[in-house]
């Protein structure tokens, strides 16, 4: 069966500049780069254009060209090697660890966007994973009832009502959005490991920990980025469809997430 | 008079059944889409995991996935409104390079899928078919969801798209085929021979 990417999240990574920089570049080059309308004479075509909702699309188009080279050159090296020399087991608990320091972003998210169960989910998970499993390393809140899932600031714009925005594709961040790049900066600005501490050490570790969660989600999607480039007639505007198919459905996901906030020891609520 | 008498229950009955509705031989019911799911992805497990070189399995896959997707509509869904401009030489060649590297495409990498295993899930009604949940479990990964979409425009039950992690197949595959369309002049021979490219390059 033909496998698409499992989870085709934005890495998260820093840019190489400030976020900030990263807005200014795209604000600038997109008032240089539009796609063309086509006449409005051809019903059809329009119609596509407008679903396909990327007017900044040769600006993109050149961006992922950029982010395309680094990646043949820099990151994908990096994330194969990463998985020829650590063992599986070794991965996996990184990524944990990973997954761990992200979790007071998650819990902020989840509480924005009006998902109690989730939030609870969420803090039991940073709280037993941090602590029985040894600073996340293992993830023992999942096998006790508290199941992973995913939460960001773009998720959270979109429960509150905001519309995704032309598609956007960033140098370094990749496939995105206006939303979705809002999104972002509130994640790193609400991230308290981003205030915490001074001095070179901080710094050190936190670039580290930047470049660790590239390499380790580029390592996970290795497989999945490579056959799109070899099957694809055109990667960008499979990436573009792929991100925001799989974009809506983390939305649903969560939208959907309703589930009661009296524990299951309880007597349950009767529905209506 | 008995014969009047036969004459007329036999008519009533006659117009009572021609007043019947027609029996809903394209309804399908959500147990139905479940059960033909089941059987598929027992079937196709069983190639994957059973004996036989990578080659037997492929061709055993073909000719499953010939019985019980429906190749040729998820192809013309995939060409979207440029079915109907294409002639009807280039629609055959268009649906035979379609077919030939969809089949490339999933049975190419075989091996990778060892030791897989199906859960079927619930069915539900989408507009379009019965939408049936199922989650997969490969040895070494965590397990994904996918779901298949079942459709009966071809009278029998057929899965007429694949949605793995909420990402539908036929919808991806439009939007890359549209693209490369609308950077080709909208011409659909373009289309047919990236697609004899990709066929002879896997193949």
């Amino acid at each position: 069966m033909r496998r698409l990417p499992r989870s085709f999240r934005l890495p998260a990574l820093p840019p190489l500049a400030s976020p900030w920089l990263a807005a200014a570049v795209v604000l600038a080059v997109s008032l240089a780069g539009c796609a063309s309308r086509p006449p409005a004479n051809d019903p059809d075509a329009v119609a596509e254009y407008n679903e396909t909702n990327d007017p900044m699309e040769p600006t993109n188009r050149v961006f992922y060209a950029v982010n395309d080279g680094l990646d043949m050159v820099i990151l994908r090296p990096l994330a194969v090697g990463y998985k020829y020399v650590v063992p599986a087991v070794v991965r996996s608990h990184t990524h944990n660890v990973l997954a761990n320091l992200s979790m007071p972003v998650a819990l902020f998210n989840d509480i924005l966007s009006a998902r109690p169960r989730r939030a609870g989910d969420s803090l039991m998970r940073l709280l037993v994973n941090s602590t029985v499993g040894v600073a996340g390393a293992f993830d023992v809140a999942t096998g006790w009832g508290w199941p992973a899932h995913e939460a960001d600031g773009g998720i959270t714009l979109a429960m509150w009502g905001l519309p995704e925005g032309p598609f956007l594709f960033l140098p370094v961040l990749g496939p995105s959005s206006p939303r979705d790049a809002g999104g972002f900066a509130g994640d790193i600005a609400m991230d308290p490991l981003t205030w915490v501490g001074q001095g070179d050490v901080v710094s050190a570790l936190g670039y580290t920990r930047y470049a660790m969660n590239a390499i380790d989600t580029r390592a996970r999607v290795l497989d999945d980025l490579d056959k799109i480039k070899a099957q694809a007639l055109d990667p960008y505007a499979t990436i573009r469809s792929l991100y925001r198919q799989h974009r809506q459905s983390q939305i649903d996901d969560t939208r959907s997430d309703d589930r009661a906030t009296v524990p299951a020891w309880f007597i349950q609520p009767q529905r209506p | 008079m008995p014969t009047r008498r036969f004459i007329l229950l036999s008519a009533t009955a006659g117009l009572a059944v021609m007043g019947l509705p027609p029996s809903p031989a394209r309804a399908q019911s959500p147990d139905q889409a479940t059960a033909f799911i089941e059987q598929t992805v027992t079937a196709l497990a069983g190639t994957v995991n059973g004996p036989g070189s990578v080659a037997d399995k492929q061709k055993k896959l073909q000719v499953i996935i010939d019985r019980t997707v429906d190749v040729d509509g998820v192809a013309r869904f995939c060409l979207g409104r440029f079915w109907r401009s294409a002639l009807p030489a280039q629609q055959k060649e268009y649906l035979d390079l379609f077919h030939r590297v969809l089949m490339l495409n999933i049975t190419g990498k075989v091996g990778e899928y060892q030791g897989v295993s199906f859960e079927i899930g619930k069915a539900s009604a989408r507009d379009g078919g019965i939408l049936v949940d199922s989650t997969v479990n490969r040895p070494g990964t965590p397990p994904s969801k996918v779901d298949w979409l079942v459709g009966t425009e071809t009278g029998a039950p057929r899965i007429i798209d694949v949605i793995a992690e909420g990402t539908s197949l036929r919808l991806t595959q439009r939007s890359d085929y549209a693209a490369y369309l609308a950077r080709n002049n909208n011409s659909v021979q373009a289309l047919i021979d990236a697609l004899r490219q990709q066929a002879s390059q896997q193949g």
